[in-house]
């Protein structure tokens, strides 16, 4: 399925984030988080789990999915964190500032494991160090 | 023992009603006043995870150091360095900023703040078209219409409402809510805008055609009907909107990423702008950015006043460049244009797109802060960091640019430093010596 990425804040991401618990499992539960809309979830066969992936194809994570009123069809939006920004377009129009909000992703089933903010960053970033 | 009027170190609000009771004794504080955001970090003077002891990364091990070879080794990364880049993070005070700037001017690096992956773009609308601003406390006490434009307040500032802009009694708005209009310009149905009296729904990055729309309307003429299937906001509401904002007495428009990080980006904020200036013609409006983190307006007024640019400094010809872009933290990763790091109080590996976290996890990078964190974990060198507003003294500016002198409740819990600024003035002797040696 293809969905506009839409990433922000919620109270409980900034809690745990201000509270430096980025590590805890609650952090995880929280921002791997996609939400979507009932005939998006219903559409893609009622997943317990997504991957997420970026226009280009070269970034995909996996994060839990949510279904909810507060979005409409063929828009999705994961909580502010590193999940949502592996998938985040670099691309800045020339003012320094990502395409947070807007980004063009596919959104499919995935039976794979939902990494923790430290798995990611020992994973992706350094390459399993 | 109780300390009053704290101020609270987590957003731009620098809510400043924060009453805290510090047992010493048995490591526990007791926070009132503060949001679940505030409270959070204010159990960072007590928690168990802070990070108290210097670490550094050798062949892949991390091992604890004592706080001179840790600055020593940082020191040596950034004299080393052809190009390293300064992210001056805002979450600590401006005097610290200051002097993380001089250090970038003096080795003739890039240094850069929050803003740039937050409200940069707004920064950039407002030197484009000039704004119409106004004080937190004249909205308090005049708005009686408030318009939250892509950004979910109760969430991200979650005192603003009840503090500066929806339910606080004004002087003219006695009433507190029942004397407010509330409306939230959102594509998701977030808590602000089930608690608005209108949500205007629009279709994700159609901000700058909705805005364009109504200031067509305001101009007296009929928007494109087109315009209703981009948005998805049909044109009597648009009607309604503008009518609604012309019968106030005073509108206060705060906006936040959904305006500034969409598709548009500053021409969004720019055209936000200038339709501010002309509501002015038929009443008083203004508008401001809900800035997320507690300083990030700071490092702006500070960089603006020492070197005439906001944020995105490049100081590799001997002064001051901006090209955002160009001069850019995301752009400098992502064009694989710097060859060190060291950021202060701001997990940016977290908040950066994969490509460019990537790579500051490949490059040698320093980072200060309180917590573990993504980029803690990708460090090479990690120094602690003192809280501001709890353990030192110092400024920061709050969402609505207005200076706040802070003083602390506690001290911190180093015996080599009292705070970040004075770290970075121990760091900044070591380069020095390095350099000039």
């Amino acid at each position: 399925m293809q969905a506009l990425l839409n990433t922000g804040s919620t109270i409980n991401e900034g809690r745990l984030a201000k509270g430096g618990n980025k590590y805890s499992e609650d952090y995880t539960k929280e921002c791997a988080v996609c939400w979507m809309c009932a005939e998006d979830f219903t559409s893609l066969g009622c997943p317990e789990k997504v991957s997420v992936t970026s226009r280009d194809g070269k970034h995909t994570v996996a994060v839990r999915s949510k279904v909810t009123e507060a979005m409409r069809s063929g828009q999705v939006f994961i909580p502010r964190s590193i999940w949502a920004n592996v998938v985040v377009e670099p691309d800045t129009f020339s003012t320094g500032s990502p395409r947070y909000k807007g980004a063009p992703v596919s959104v499919e089933p995935t039976d794979e494991e939902v990494l923790g903010a430290e798995e990611i960053v020992l994973t992706l970033y350094m390459g399993g160090e | 023992m109780v300390f009053k009027n704290i101020i609270c170190p987590v957003c731009g609000g620098s809510c400043d009603d924060v009453q805290v009771n510090l047992d010493t004794k048995n490591r526990t504080i007791d926070v009132q006043n503060a949001c679940k955001m505030g409270n959070a970090k204010f159990q960072e003077v007590v928690s168990s995870h802070r990070i108290l002891k210097p670490t550094i990364r050798e062949n892949g091990k991390v091992k604890d150091v004592s706080w001179e070879e840790a600055l020593e080794m940082s020191a040596d990364i950034l004299v080393n360095a052809r190009r390293p880049l300064f992210f001056l993070g805002s979450e600590t005070s401006c005097e610290a900023q200051e002097v993380g700037l001089h250090i970038a001017e003096y080795l003739g690096a890039p240094a850069d703040s929050n803003a740039t992956i937050c409200h940069g773009p707004t920064v950039m609308g407002i030197q484009e078209s000039g704004m119409v601003g106004a004080t937190a406390g004249q909205a308090k006490n005049r708005a009686d219409m408030i318009v939250y434009w892509g950004v979910n307040a109760l969430e991200s500032m979650p005192r603003h409402m009840s503090k500066y802009g929806v339910f606080p009694r004004g002087y003219w708005t006695k009433r507190g809510r029942f004397d407010r209009t509330m409306v939230t310009v959102d594509p998701r149905v977030t808590p602000t805008a089930v608690a608005s009296d209108m949500h205007l729904q629009l279709n994700p990055s159609s901000d700058y055609e909705l805005l364009s729309a109504m200031f067509t309307i305001l101009n007296g003429k009929e928007p494109h009907p087109s315009v209703e299937e981009i948005t998805g906001i049909p044109i009597s509401v648009m009607k309604q909107t503008v009518e609604m904002m012309k019968e106030s007495n005073f509108v206060a428009i705060y906006v936040g990423l959904g305006v500034s990080s969409s598709y548009g980006k500053h021409r969004n904020i720019e055209i936000a702008l200038n339709f501010v200036k002309e509501m002015n013609n038929y009443t008083k409006c203004n508008i401001g950015a809900l800035r997320g983190h507690c300083n990030v307006a700071g490092f702006n007024q500070l960089a603006s006043y020492l070197y005439g640019y906001p944020f995105g400094l490049d100081f590799m010809k001997g002064y001051p460049r901006y090209n955002p872009g160009e001069t850019t933290t995301v752009d400098l990763l992502r064009e694989k244009d710097v060859d060190a790091a060291f950021i202060m109080s701001a997990d940016l590996v977290n908040h950066i797109p994969a490509d460019c976290a990537k790579y500051l996890a490949d490059i040698p990078m320093i980072c200060l802060d309180i917590a573990p964190c993504p980029s803690t974990t990708a460090a090479d060198v990690v120094l602690p960091g003192v809280i501001d507003a709890m353990e030192c003294d110092g400024t920061f500016y709050r969402l609505d640019n207005v200076p706040v002198y802070f003083e602390p409740f506690t001290e911190s819990p180093f015996s080599e430093t009292k705070s970040n600024e004075d770290t970075l003035k121990q760091l900044f002797a070591k380069i020095k010596a390095k350099k000039e040696a």
